[in-house]
Parts: C-alpha cells; structure tokens; sequence
C-alpha cells in the first residue's frame, strides 16, 4: 500500500517535471547590489517583472545580493561552485579582475549579431564608462548605471555662514575656507561640521582616489592590474588634506563616519557640505527639507573624478540559451528608456546618450539643476581603480586613510604601509605577468 | 548490527559533511597556490599568516573581545540568575526582560545598533548629551569600536547564559542550603560556600559556551564595521572570511582556520579541566 503510494507520488512529481519542461520559459537569474541608500531594491524587482511580462520565453529571477563587495563575492562563489549566474550587476572597476582571472566572457560576438563592432557599441555609452567595460579593446560589461563623488551643500547654512551659495567651492583652498566658515562650535562641542565624507569601506577609497586625481594623480595604472600609486605625492597630498580638514582646521569629524550618519548629519542641519555618490541624489532630494544644491569635487591641480557605479556583465560557463537570455536582459536595461527612468528614479546618471535625448529625460533635467551638475562633471571623469585582487588593494588603502582620519598614524606612515600591503595582494599576479620573463 | 545500519545514515552525513572539509582544511592549509602558477606543498602559508600583522592584531582582538565578553556577560549572567530565581510576579517579568534579545537575531540586532551608535544624531548620543556628555562616534573610532561591539555582545548574551544558571540553581539541592541555615551561615556565606560550588558545572558550561560564541559570532562585525576602522574589529572567523572571500586566498584562510581551531580546542579543554579540579560532586 504504502509502495504504492509512493509511486504515485514519483509519478507525479515526473510527468510534473516533464510538463514544466515542455513549455518551459528559459529561466535566468540576474545578481543586483543595493550600493546606496534608497528604495533600489523594490524598483528593481518592479523593473523585473515588467520584463518577465513583455518576454514570456525568458524568466528572470532577481536575486539581491547586497553591497558591491558582496555581489562580487557570491558572484565567485556562484562561479567557482559551477553555477554562474546569467547577468549580474557588477562594479564597473571589478570587471578587470574577471578578465584576469577568465571568469568572464567577451561580449563581441553578441555584438556582432546586432550588426556592431565593440568600438561602435562602446560609442553609444558616455566615454568616460569606456575604461572599465573594455579590455584589450573587447567589451566585457555594459554600463547600467554610474555616477561620481559630488559636492552635497545646505543653502541655509551658507547663507548663514556668509557665503555665497552661487559660488560653491571650485579649490581646495576655497574648499577649507568654507567648510571653516561653516564650522560651529558651543564650548568644545560641534554643533554644526564643515565637511562630512563617509570613511567606511568601498566609499573612502573611492573619494580617495577623487582627491588624488584632482591633485593631478592617476592612482593607479589604467593599463596593468598590478600597480597602484598611494605613495606618490599626489595621493599624500590629497590624504594630508584630509588629515588638515580633521586635525588641524578642525572642521570634519575625527575617525570614521559612515553613509547613514554623513546624511542624517546633513538633514539635520549638522553638516553644511558632504561628499556623496551622484547615485545618493534621489535619496537626498527626497529627505533633505531645507535647500541644498551640488557642485563638482573641488580640484587641487585639476578637476576630475573617478566613475563609480556599474556595468552588467555575463559570466563564462552559461549555456548558450542562457547567455542569449542574458544577453536580451542586458540590452533592454541599458536601453534608453529604461536607463533614463532608472537614472531618475535612483540619481545615477544614465550612461546611454540618448537616453538624454528622451523627452521625459528632458523634462527632468531641466526641473532638478541637482542632476545636471552629476551629468556636466562626467566631462571630467576617469575610469577607476582596477587591479588584481580589488577588493583587498582598496582595502589596503582605506586602512591606512581611517588610521589618519583617527589620528593614529601620519599620512606618509599610513600610506607606506597601505602600499606594501597593496603590493604583496598583487604580488602573485605581478610574478606572472610583468615579473615573468624569458628566461 | 541493527545499531550500526541505524547509524549508518547519520554518519554517512558525518562524515560528508563535518569530517571530510575538516580533512580539506588541513590539506588546503598545505597547498600553496599562486596565480595561475603549479601548487607547492609546505608549510608557507603558517609561514605567512604568522608573519601577517593583520593575523596578529585579529589574534590580539579576539582576546580582548573574548574577555570582555565571557567575564561581564557570565558574571551579570550569574547576578541576575540569583537574584531573579524567585518566582514573584516582578521577578519572572523582569527575567523575561533580561532574556528578551536572546530573541533577536544578531545580524537585525546589529542593524539596529547601528542607529543607536549613529554618532550625534542616534539614541546613545542624543541621551548623553541630556547629561552633558559629547558625542562619540562609537562605531568609527578605532578606540571605541571595539568596545561598542563588546557592549552589544554582553547585552545579546546575558539573558541566554541566565537561562542556564537559573536551571543550575534549581539543581542546588535546598536540604544542603536548610542545612546551613540552621548552623548560622548568612546569605553571602551560603553564595559562597553553597551555592557557587555546587554551580561549578554550569559555571564550566556556560563559560566554555561564551568561549565558542567568542569565536564564532562576527556577524555583527559584518553588518556594523566589517572589521574597521582600520583592523580595530577584526576577530578571527571575520578575518578567515576576508582571507577566503576578499583575497582568495585559501592557503592563508585554511592555514588560519587550523590555528583558530587548535587553540579553542587547547583553551576549552584548559577551561574545562580547570573548572572540573574545583567542582565538588554529589555523588
């Protein structure tokens, strides 16, 4: 009785599997990080099920995968346990390390089926995306959203230091004087900062490498994972400005602050300027109840920044079914209408081009002045930060920036250290690749 | 033989599960790999973990963290147990109140935290600065982080090893405490000589316990600092998963797991014999 019940089951369950298998959609899952604040999370699996109803051969599956860091992490773990994922969003400077390790696949031939060439694909996109979504001249991501370290300011609270909000700070000189300026202090307490950056993981090396490129830096070497540049004076200048802002102008608070205090600061009136990610600018627009605008990263020598944000990549090891999946996935989010309302609904800017052309693109730009100043700095922005082993590199330097931002070591001690460290990170890769030689 | 094929499945499982990565462990903790380069065998990688600055100071953090954890949440845990065992109203709500994180997962405890550590405008600062105290940035000092995570560690852990010594004291035999009674002992006298000695087990429990939480919870260190400011909360499992996770350097991570191992094997078998030597059995 019991035997054949359990037959029944089995049968069940089998001719279930089968029917599911004749008309099965081509099920793909699609990583995505949540790397600022706001309601990404819901507006991506809103996203999703639009595309699942207009594609009933295709079945995506959103999976969130939280932080950029930990997206590259479960993306590996994914990839090393022989399940890649279809399509995950992926920091834009991660995509190097996937070249290196062949973890990924060239999208060229992809391309090629939609009549295009690399060069001429890549021309669709902003040209500043095009460093970290190429190598060696093959696509290896395509841009979805990005964005750049931008100057958050209180009207209110320039006014009331007597500056004059029309002209934020284009230098750092005139950076320091206005975040004196909006200094407040009651006794030996600070009542309201000049400045606030966040200094937790991912962010300070990001504005980091901000300050380094506008001191004229290039950080790291855009051509060769394997070297980065933190004890050139370009990168200690720009981490003995910080240690100035903190120790000895006094005006940003001392050890590290991290995204969720750096806003809550700004809303309530704490802080007159931040530095935060144009990705924040929705987040911002929506919980800040007092005017404020934005302004490109003061320079030192040179106005830039680095790109901070995302491309979609298709990891090796999908079947060619899936990768077709993948592959319409990627194109109808980076398709200008779909980039241009996530661009407006989260604050990164759309990395398509014409997704600016669009009238409701238009529209917006032209009602939040805020937006445009994250599109007009792209003019200025360098792809970022991309070597062997990322992660731990950048890790390695912003240990040793919190250890200035706490007074616990000096900016040449610090970034001596953050460099012998980065370099031993890269060191097996280096071995192989610019130490190998003929022998 | 019917007891050997009933725990035929089990072990089977055992086995595939909890011994072989063991033994995977211990191998990967020999092989030295590079970057696309042949695997070594040696020992390198306990070469370079115990060269590693960064093993040393998770090392150093963990002892701290384990101390300032085992020591107030056990002795707080061992105060409120006395003093909340007797079954009025007020105590039995009050227990409840103690035990109540031990309902809240970590990692949402954590999040929570967070907010309440937020420097100036959260719930920490905003009460001390009733009392005149200027904020602190409790999670962003490398001086205070430490000490932060500490804090949410004895507060999540109190109520739990409460639990345990409130069924330690129900096993206290009440002749033995009569007993005592009738010859005069006064209540610190009874503590003392009573009831702490015949809670010798669970004290070795309940600390070889807090022991293993020490090492093994970092989720908190994963959602409030992952491990910063620079290295000031790194506990070992968390720096394991960096080298694992961040670095992929398995050597390293295996190497380093062996070594955790080791040691809260040694410590928990110390702590434990210790506890036994001044345990007085009824028998």
């Amino acid at each position: 009785m019991r035997l054949l019940h359990v037959a029944t089951i089995g049968a069940a369950i089998g001719f279930g599997l089968f029917a599911g298998a004749a008309e099965a959609a081509t099920d793909i899952d699609l990583f995505f990080p949540v790397p600022v604040q706001g309601k990404l999370a819901n507006e991506m699996t809103r996203l999703v099920d639009v595309f699942n109803k207009d594609h009933p051969e295709i079945k995506v599956t959103a999976v969130y995968t939280g932080s950029y860091d930990d997206t590259n992490l479960k993306t590996h773990a994914a990839i090393q346990a022989g399940k890649p994922p279809a399509v995950v969003i992926m920091s834009a400077n991660f995509v190097r390390e996937y070249v290196i390790n062949d973890e990924i696949q060239p999208l060229d031939p992809l391309i090629a089926k939609g009549g295009q060439t690399p060069g001429q694909f890549m021309d669709q996109f902003w040209p500043a995306l095009r460093q970290n979504a190429m190598d060696q001249g093959h696509v290896y991501g395509v841009p979805f959203h990005n964005s750049t370290p931008l100057l958050y300011y209180s009207v209110d609270a320039f006014k009331a230091a007597g500056l004059d909000p029309d002209h934020p700070p284009a230098t750092w000189a005139e950076w320091l004087d206005a975040a004196k300026k909006l200094t407040k202090r009651d006794g030996g307490n600070t009542t309201r900062w000049g400045l606030m950056i966040p200094g937790t993981y991912d962010y300070l090396g990001w504005i980091t490498s901000g300050l380094a490129m506008s001191n004229g830096g290039q950080f790291y070497n855009p051509d060769y994972g394997g070297e980065v540049y933190y004890t050139q004076p370009t990168t200690i200048g720009a981490v003995r400005f910080l240690d100035e802002l903190v120790h000895k102008a006094h005006v940003m608070p001392e050890g590290v602050t991290d995204a969720n205090a750096v806003t809550t600061a700004f809303f309530q009136g704490r802080t007159g300027m931040m530095v935060l990610s144009t990705g924040s600018l929705s987040f911002v627009r929506d919980n800040m109840k007092t005017p404020y605008r934005t302004a490109f990263l003061p320079r030192n020598l040179v106005n830039a920044v680095p790109i901070g944000g995302a491309s979609l990549i298709i990891p090796k090891g999908n079947s060619p079914a899936r990768t077709e999946a993948a592959w319409t996935l990627v194109q109808w989010l980076t398709s200008p209408e779909i980039a241009g309302g996530w661009s407006r609904f989260t604050g990164y800017f759309a990395p398509r081009i014409a997704a600016y052309d669009l009238p409701a693109m238009k529209t917006f730009m032209s009602e939040h002045p805020d937006a445009k100043v994250a599109l007009d700095q792209l003019a200025y922005a360098r792809g970022w930060f991309a070597t062997y082993n990322v992660i731990g590199v950048r890790k390695a330097l912003e240990d040793g920036v919190q250890a200035v931002l706490s007074g616990k070591a000096t900016p040449e001690a610090a970034m001596a250290e953050a460099q012998k460290q980065a370099d031993a990170l890269m060191r097996p890769y280096v071995e192989q690749t610019a130490l190998k030689l003929p022998q | 033989m019917t007891a050997g094929l009933l725990l035929l499945p089990s072990a089977v499982f055992l086995l595939a599960f909890t011994y072989w990565p063991v033994v995977q462990v211990v191998i990967g903790s020999f092989a030295e790999r590079g970057f696309r380069g042949a695997t070594h065998w040696g020992f390198g990688n306990y070469a370079r973990l115990f060269a590693d600055p960064h093993f040393g100071q998770a090392l150093w953090n963990n002892a701290l963290y384990a101390a300032g954890t085992i020591v107030p949440s056990v002795g707080l845990a061992l105060l409120f147990a006395v003093g909340l065992r007797d079954n009025t109203r007020l105590s039995a709500a009050l227990r409840t109140l103690v035990a109540l994180p031990l309902l809240i997962p970590l990692v949402a405890a954590a999040a929570l935290f967070v907010f309440i550590f937020l420097p100036g405008g959260g719930l920490l600062d905003w009460y001390l600065a009733k009392l005149g105290v200027a904020s602190h940035n409790w999670l962003g000092d490398p001086s205070l982080a430490l000490g932060s995570i500490i804090a949410i560690t004895v507060w999540k852990n109190t109520g739990y090893y409460m639990l345990f010594f409130l069924a330690g004291l129900a096993g206290v035999p009440q002749d033995v405490v009569d007993a005592a009674k009738i010859d005069g002992a006064n209540a610190p006298q009874r503590f003392f000589h009573i009831t702490l000695p015949l809670l010798g087990p669970t004290i070795g429990f309940v600390t070889v316990i807090a022991l293993l939480n020490a090492i093994t919870q970092v989720d908190h260190v994963i959602v409030m600092t992952q491990g910063g400011p620079s290295d000031a909360t790194t506990l070992l499992l968390y720096y394991i998963y960096q080298q694992a996770h961040q670095n992929y350097d398995l050597g390293l991570a295996s190497a380093a797991t062996v070594v955790s191992v080791a040691m809260l094997a040694a410590l928990s078998l110390v702590s434990l014999r210790t506890l036994e030597r001044g345990i007085h059995h009824e028998s």
